[in-house]
């Protein structure tokens, strides 16, 4: 073992480490000087603290271009993981600043720090090259966002949602430990680079089938595919906004990338081949088929949902199916496409939480019915609500529709013969079809329906249409030049080396 | 090349954007549309006056005064069409005139507009059209030309019906548009002629454009089936534009008609610039116009020519017999527009660019002198046009008076005075013009009627006593003039006054061309000529007496004293009695006032000719087209009908029927996997456990095959 280098260490750990401090600064000051202060006023004093932290390590990692590994490559930092790190930080403050309107805690201090140190998770998530740290930094993201998921311990709803999630987080916690057990069994280390030295050297052995079709469990729980999504409808619905909206964007990104790295990095030569003719076994095919499942679940359960927070979490279901393609073609080009696939629907649905934390506190219930009449009462959330629908329909030019529309096209340049994946693309564009249904749907209510005689107009804060503006303009922007920003992520990509 | 030659387009796009702006700008913002307008047509007028000293320094350098900046604008097939301007004399001068004429008129304006409400529309139309009308004089393809011509007429149009709450300048708007339309067919026509003889419809391209002798040359040797060569039909299908909008007979209706629009925009458009855009462009055609074969040993001129001077030489007469008989005072001065309009094309036909472009210059500023003058004594009367209403205003409106007599001196070419030097020309060259004498004998005649009904017109308004009838006064106003004129009351009832500054300064600005600029192009000094057509100039005071010149100056200045006298033998000797007396000419032959007081019946003539045709034919048409166009649309669309319902019936019992059932088994299908959300947490685990169990057998059963 070599020696650790603890400047060379601090100096690449600097943006986690002014995360962690930022939280615990929040947490003190808001224990210590704001206990009686007003709600609003915590946690204003806190979300700004922690945004500060949050832009400080942002700018550390946009002006350190480091390319660093560290202690025999258990962490490595690449531009690509800096970028990811960026789109990290940039989610967790939105999430932060739509926490300060609403009002289901009195302990401000502690739900900062919770989603910093989920946050800090994330961080460790993406550098990690190594089976331990990926588990450690996973469950420090997992168990920080149980916690958030139950914070409104005033309702009980929310407790059970939490307690779900809980109990179901920590079985799948299970299932990926006993697989990565298994790979240290297979390989004698748990650096991504020698298992798949390993895996070459057994492709088709049980034990490493086991391995996958668990890592695969593991991972399928934090990314709510089908059948792993059980979880998700509940936490959407019952967990407090900001932390709904926290484990529905940041934690899905950081989970998105870091599960493509590691199929692609330990389990290199264990891919395998669907198709049913050369059928081979490896981690494609268990892919597809989650992707399929989770495809054609997600939107015909989405179709029947009453409740916005509810078809947002099967529509997440959908979402995954589709991203989970890029898996089957893991090149390059379907990096990219997910990695904008993925900060495209975050971003859109960090900004139907936002317009759902407005409505919910007037109207009492995430209902689709209840928005009738919404572009009366609130035009500019409307107008916003309509961005992020659209987007995630994928309707162009909105975000959305690039997003669907690159990673469609790089499962085709991968092998444009594959009749596998041309009818996985043909069932995805047939379910987006499906998809549209239930997005007009909440649209239609919000734009068409009557409003009932006595609604009132919606207030706002100044600060909430700030920030749902800002996460419409981004779904807007990022449609504008789609593939300027794809051939961006494509240069870092290659830059890092993947 | 030079800076100038290069931006030479900033001259026409300086106005265009002023135009823009002002139209995209509140119309309250009233003084800063007429200041943009200004600006831009002050800025214009100094680029001019810099293109212009180019051009002076390029002659006196001895280098090549044709520049031209060519470039292209789209692809079609495999050729580039290109566009371009030139720079030449011809250019400058016309450049310098327009924006010169154009910037004193927009001064004017803004007195005399003052109190209009839709002010700063006025000045976006003006801004507008002088944009257009110099994107005309600079451009250097026949293309270019055509649409910055199109946008003159545009511009024309809408200011004629500036006040379009007169049926009448509605009415006149519309008349102008479709009779100048009309010439511009025949010249569309040309143009695409012209572009399939020789490829191009730049002018000049260094040897290659379409008025350079290869392409002349080439469209000479073509023969056409009416037996001239393409050249001259070419030459004549252009001439027809130049006809249309120079006012020329027989398409010399709408000219007067235009009068009804405010004043400014008669000095401007239907005085000095647009309707010499005719002339111009025969100027710049004048290589194809004047091409024909020559023949050994013979002077001889081309078809085209001949035309274009017989139309002239009619039209120059005719205009001028109807002034006679004419009572408002600014259609007197559109018919003497007509006429002099006439006598540029009789320039050109007989005596070259230069003759023609001199009467041009020199016209542009003592018709536009005239013409604002016309308009501070209609400003002055409270808007009284009828000089029998008039009388006497010499001494209400002293410098009015002097600025008008000194315009209507050059127009009836009183000797020394700007129109007489170049008026002259024109009649020398008709004098010695090689096929016929007559037309030289309409244009002396026409010259007398000029200064015959100049002087009846200024003793009418000028002389005498005031016959302006408060009743009268009052009637005018109650017919609506009053949107153009709220203040009027301001004025005191009936009694003229001198306009404001702004108008009157730019009156006496214009009366010192009018009377000094002649002394550029005499014939002992023909500086002006020379520059045109970059001849050597030297001062030869002898030059007077060669060729028969004095003969024709001492006979014009007779038959200009003539027709002063004439005029005050009929209306100065005796005070014009009252506002309801009959015109002393008229009584000698009153059907002969009578006919040319109604304009020699030529609207009442296309009336029952052309127009009732047209009436025939467009009715003809319209039975064709609701019987048996519309039948036949009818019936296709009967069939489409019938197609459309059977279609409707299948696809609402059979496809739609499918697709119902399949959405059900969509939506069913949610409901059923929704039972799988049962809410239980051992449910769920179990789902997981088999789906451990279904993947690994799923992968171990196929890796062991």
């Amino acid at each position: 073992m070599s020696i650790i280098d603890f400047g060379q260490l601090l100096r690449l750990l600097w943006p986690e480490i002014t995360i962690i401090l930022a939280a615990l600064l929040a947490l003190s000051v808001d224990l210590v000087a704001l206990r009686h202060s007003r709600l609003r006023l915590r946690f204003l004093a806190a979300t700004s603290i922690a945004s500060i932290g949050c832009l400080i390590a942002l700018d550390e990692l946009l002006h350190t271009s480091t390319q660093g590994a560290l202690l025999d490559k258990i962490l490595v930092s690449t531009p690509l993981t800096q970028l990811v790190q960026i789109a990290l930080l940039v989610i967790a403050i939105l999430t932060l600043f739509l926490a300060v309107d609403t009002d289901f805690t009195e302990h401000v201090g502690e739900f900062v720090l919770l989603i910093l140190l989920a946050t800090t998770g994330m961080m460790f998530l993406v550098v990690a090259q190594d089976l331990l740290v990926l588990f450690l930094s996973l469950e420090l993201l997992s168990l920080s966002a149980y916690i958030l998921a139950g914070f409104d311990k005033l309702r009980p709803r929310s407790s059970e949602a939490a307690l779900k999630y809980f109990l179901f987080g920590g079985m799948s916690a299970a299932f990926l430990l006993f697989g990565f057990s298994l790979l240290y069994g297979l390989a004698n280390s748990t650096n991504f680079v020698e298992i798949a030295c390993a895996v070459q050297g057994h492709p088709f052995s049980s034990i490493l089938i086991l391995a996958i079709v668990t890592t695969v469990i593991g991972f399928g729980f934090k990314l709510a595919a089908a059948p792993f999504h059980f979880w998700a409808p509940d936490v959407y619905q019952a967990a407090p906004i900001p932390s709904a909206a926290f484990i529905a964007s940041g934690s899905k990104v950081a989970s998105f990338f870091i599960f493509f790295q590691l199929l692609v990095l330990a389990f290199a030569g264990a891919e395998g081949v669907a198709s049913p003719v050369h059928f081979q076994s490896g981690w494609v095919p268990v892919l597809v088929a989650v992707a399929v499942v989770s495809m054609i679940l997600g939107n015909l359960i989405a179709i029947t949902q009453t409740s916005l927070r509810r078809l947002l979490a099967y529509s997440a279901v959908a979402h995954a199916g589709y991203m989970l393609l890029a898996y089957v073609a893991h090149s390059e080009q379907s990096l990219a496409a997910l990695l904008y696939y993925v900060v495209t629907y975050a971003l859109a649905t960090l900004g139907i939480f936002g317009i759902l934390a407005v409505t919910e506190k007037q109207l009492g219930n995430d209902r689709i019915a209840d928005l009738a009449g919404l572009n009366r009462r609130a035009p500019f959330l409307s107008a916003c609500l309509f961005v992020f629908i659209l987007s995630l329909a994928g309707i162009p030019p909105l975000s959305g529709f690039f997003a669907k529309f690159f990673l469609f096209v790089s499962l085709l340049t991968v092998d444009p013969g594959s009749k596998l994946l041309l009818w996985l693309i043909i069932l995805a564009i047939g379910m987006s079809a499906v998809s549209l249904y239930y997005y007009l749907r909440v649209l239609k209510s919000a734009f068409v329906a009557e409003a009932s005689a006595e609604a009132d107009p919606i207030q706002s804060t100044v600060l909430m249409r700030l920030l749902i503006g800002i996460l419409a303009g981004g779904v807007i922007v990022l449609g504008c030049a789609p593939e300027l920003i794809l051939n961006q992520i494509l240069k870092v990509i290659q830059a890092s080396g993947l | 090349m030079n800076w100038i030659v290069q931006n030479l387009w900033l001259i026409p796009a300086l106005p265009l954007l002023a135009a823009g702006i002002i139209a995209l700008t509140p119309q309250k913002g009233r003084a800063r549309g007429a200041a943009l307008a200004i600006g831009s047509m002050g800025i214009s007028f100094l680029l001019s006056v810099w293109a212009f000293a180019h051009v002076l320094a390029q002659r006196s350098n001895g280098e090549l005064t044709t520049q031209v900046f060519n470039f292209r604008w789209f692809q079609f097939g495999n050729e580039w069409l290109l566009l371009g301007w030139v720079l030449n004399p011809l250019t400058a001068v016309m450049l310098v005139m327009v924006t010169f004429v154009g910037l004193l008129i927009f001064i004017f304006s803004v007195g005399y507009m003052a109190h209009d409400e839709n002010f700063t529309r006025f000045f976006c139309f003006l801004a507008l059209f002088a944009g257009a009308m110099l994107g005309v004089v600079i451009s250097n393809s026949l293309l270019l030309l055509f649409m910055c011509w199109e946008i003159v007429g545009l511009t024309s149009y809408l200011l004629i019906s500036f006040w379009y709450h007169k049926p009448s300048a509605a009415a006149a708007g519309k008349k102008a548009f479709i009779t100048t339309r009309i010439g511009d067919l025949p010249f569309f026509l040309g143009m695409v002629w012209l572009y399939s003889q020789t490829g191009t419809l730049l002018f000049y391209n260094h040897g290659a454009g379409c008025m350079e002798p290869t392409a002349i040359t080439h469209m000479l040797s073509q023969a056409t089936p009416l037996g001239v060569c393409a050249a001259t039909a070419i030459a004549l299908l252009i001439f027809c534009g130049a006809v249309g909008k120079s006012g020329q007979v027989p398409l010399h209706v709408w000219l007067p008609d235009a009068m009804e629009g405010p004043t400014p925009v008669s000095a401007l458009i239907h005085a000095a610039t647009m309707v010499a855009a005719g002339v111009f462009l025969v100027a710049r055609v004048y290589p194809l116009m004047s091409a024909h074969h020559s023949i050994d040993g013979m002077l001889t001129t081309s078809v085209a020519l001949q035309v274009v001077t017989w139309i002239g030489a009619i039209t120059a007469f005719f205009a001028a017999t109807i002034a006679v008989a004419q009572w408002d005072i600014k259609r007197i001065l559109a018919y003497s527009t007509v006429s002099q309009l006439g006598y540029m094309m009789m320039g050109l036909g007989v005596g070259g660019v230069a003759v023609g472009i001199f009467h041009l210059i020199t016209h542009a500023f003592f018709k536009s002198l005239l013409f604002l003058g016309a308009g501070s004594v209609i400003h002055g009367c409270s808007e009284e046009q009828d000089i029998r209403r008039m009388g006497g205003l010499a001494k209400y409106m002293p410098v009015t008076f002097a600025a008008y007599a000194v315009g209507m001196l050059a127009l009836c070419g009183f000797p020394l005075f700007s129109g007489f030097w170049s008026k002259d020309e024109i009649l020398h060259a008709a004098s010695t013009w090689n096929i016929s004498h007559i037309p030289y004998f309409l244009g002396a005649a026409g010259a007398l009627l000029t200064a015959f009904y100049m002087s009846r017109q200024v003793i009418y308004v000028f002389f005498g006593t005031l016959r302006v009838t408060p009743a009268a006064h009052q009637a005018v106003h109650d017919a609506g003039h009053s949107s153009a004129h709220a203040d009027a009351h301001h004025h005191g009832s009936g009694v003229p006054h001198e306009s404001p500054a702004v108008m009157t300064v730019p009156l006496l600005l214009l009366s010192i061309f009018a009377g000094l600029l002649g002394f550029v192009g005499t014939a002992a000094w023909p500086w002006f000529q020379s520059f045109l057509e970059d001849a050597p100039l030297k001062l030869d005071f002898g030059a007077f007496t060669q060729g028969g010149i004095l003969t024709v100056m001492l006979t014009s200045s007779v038959i200009v004293l003539l027709g002063l006298g004439l005029g005050w033998w009929f209306y100065g000797r005796r005070p014009i009695e009252g506002a309801e007396a009959p015109d002393n000419l008229g009584r000698l032959a009153p059907p002969a006032f009578n006919f040319l007081g109604h304009a020699a019946y030529v609207d009442a003539l296309y009336g029952a000719t052309f127009i009732r045709l047209n009436t025939l034919v467009s009715r003809v048409s319209d039975w064709f087209d609701r019987w048996v166009w519309n039948g036949a649309v009818k019936t296709v669309t009967q069939t489409v009908f019938g197609f459309a319902h059977l279609d409707n019936f299948i696809d609402t019992h059979v496809v739609n029927s499918g697709f119902d059932e399949g959405c059900e088994g969509v939506s069913s299908g949610g409901k059923l996997l929704a039972l799988l959300q049962a809410g239980r947490i051992q449910g769920y685990l179990k789902i997981i456990a088999g789906a451990l169990v279904v993947f690994t057998i799923l992968l171990l059963w196929k890796a062991r095959i």
